[in-house]
């Protein structure tokens, strides 16, 4: 898989997926929170929310994995459980982590130009 | 050097991080993940904004290396633990860093911060007061650290060890498209430069894998450890990273970490560049 994917925690945005858009980091890494996406642009965005009992989690870690099981980019749980990645076209696996060894993953297709969002009960 | 010559574990944190002489330090790439909770006890640095020079790109130099571990209260002779977010990439970061300006006695919390939230472990937001000291650096190590021509020189000679993820590696993605002011001008990797992703040497939770693992996964990747070896990423610290377990953990004896990375390598004018994925 072409994975070329970035990623971002709950709540942050890219200047390319949105252009009026705050620069959000400058290194490798999650950049830091912004205003939510409304239009993927030209990007392919897998986000969503974690929750246990229907209230956020709001520690913890999402990571993607390309389809080989393969690490592609992990973000820490915003506060309201968010989190975002700007995935390459394909299928992935989505692998949340949160305290108390919980984790559960899902499988998710992300294209361009759309947004996957997806919400994780654990 | 052993393992617990360079690594602690939460326990260790937990029953230590009172003692006289031993100093916990956060160093993130998101500086608002300490502000919001962090290790009681621990001091913060900014990767960026405190270890580089603002306008050179470059490290701060000596003098201001010293003035910034003075105004955090760490002495030379302190045990420094370092931990962050991102797996430890930037702690590993400033791990380098110490032992590039000499400090002797620094240590990474294996797993860094997402173990320790992960096993719900006590953050909280009180800033610590540390009295200043006057710290004293040493000159830069340059065993430790590579610089562009020693790199286009290790070409077919030495082992070159690219950290970055394999779209990176083949030239597909440059950076990401939010950080458009740390893209490099062409796309690919150095030629001869086995790929071997930063995250390959780490399990889920953070922590490194054993050292059997470690090396069958470098040796499996066709790192030759008779060889000298210098490795590097997008802007150095995922391969500071590398570095720590190449150097570090596994004891190989001439290991660099070029920190010029692929940001530099790639806006070169006249070096060689591959492209394509890993063979």
């Amino acid at each position: 898989m072409s994975g070329g994917t970035q990623a971002a925690p709950g709540g942050a945005q890219t200047a390319a997926a949105d252009g009026g858009g705050q620069a959000v980091a400058d290194g490798c890494g999650a950049p830091a929170g912004g205003a939510p996406i409304k239009d993927a642009g030209n990007q392919a965005i897998v986000q969503g929310k974690v929750t246990k009992g229907g209230a956020p989690v709001g520690v913890g870690y999402a990571r993607l994995l390309n389809s080989g099981g393969d690490f592609v980019a992990e973000v820490p749980l915003g506060e309201d459980g968010g989190f975002r990645f700007f995935a390459a076209p394909g299928t992935w696996r989505l692998r949340v982590l949160a305290p108390g060894g919980v984790t559960a993953d899902r499988e998710v297709s992300a294209a361009t130009g759309k947004i996957a969002e997806l919400e994780v009960a654990v | 050097m052993s393992r617990s010559d360079v690594l602690v574990d939460a326990d260790w944190v937990e029953a230590h991080r009172d003692d006289p002489g031993v100093v916990l330090v956060e160093v993130d790439e998101d500086t608002s993940a300490y502000d919001k909770g962090h290790i009681r006890g621990a001091v913060k640095i900014d990767w960026k904004k405190d270890l580089q020079d603002p306008v050179r790109r470059d490290f701060v130099d000596r003098a201001g290396f010293e003035k910034l571990l003075s105004e955090r209260g760490i002495s030379s002779d302190d045990t420094v633990i370092l931990y962050g977010g991102n797996n430890n990439w930037f702690a590993a970061y400033a791990y380098w860093y110490f032992r590039l300006y000499g400090h002797q006695s620094v240590k990474l919390l294996d797993g860094g911060r997402k173990k320790w939230e992960l096993d719900s472990r006590e953050l909280v937001t009180e800033v610590p007061r540390r009295p200043a000291t006057s710290y004293k650096a040493k000159e830069q190590d340059r065993a430790i650290r590579a610089f562009r021509d020693e790199v286009v020189a290790a070409i077919g000679n030495q082992n070159l060890v690219d950290v970055r993820s394999p779209d990176e590696f083949a030239g597909r993605l440059l950076a990401p498209a939010h950080l458009p002011q740390e893209q490099a001008q062409r796309g690919g990797h150095v030629p001869t430069a086995k790929n071997i992703p930063w995250s390959k040497a780490a399990e889920e939770d953070g922590t490194f894998k054993t050292d059997d693992a470690l090396r069958t996964l470098y040796g499996d990747a066709g790192v030759d450890f008779a060889t000298d070896t210098i490795a590097y990423c997008r802007i150095g610290e995922r391969s500071a990273h590398t570095w720590f377990v190449l150097h570090e953990l596994l004891g190989q004896p001439n290991v660099k970490n070029y920190d010029g990375s692929w940001t530099e390598y790639g806006s070169l004018v006249g070096v060689p560049i591959a492209v394509g994925d890993a063979s």
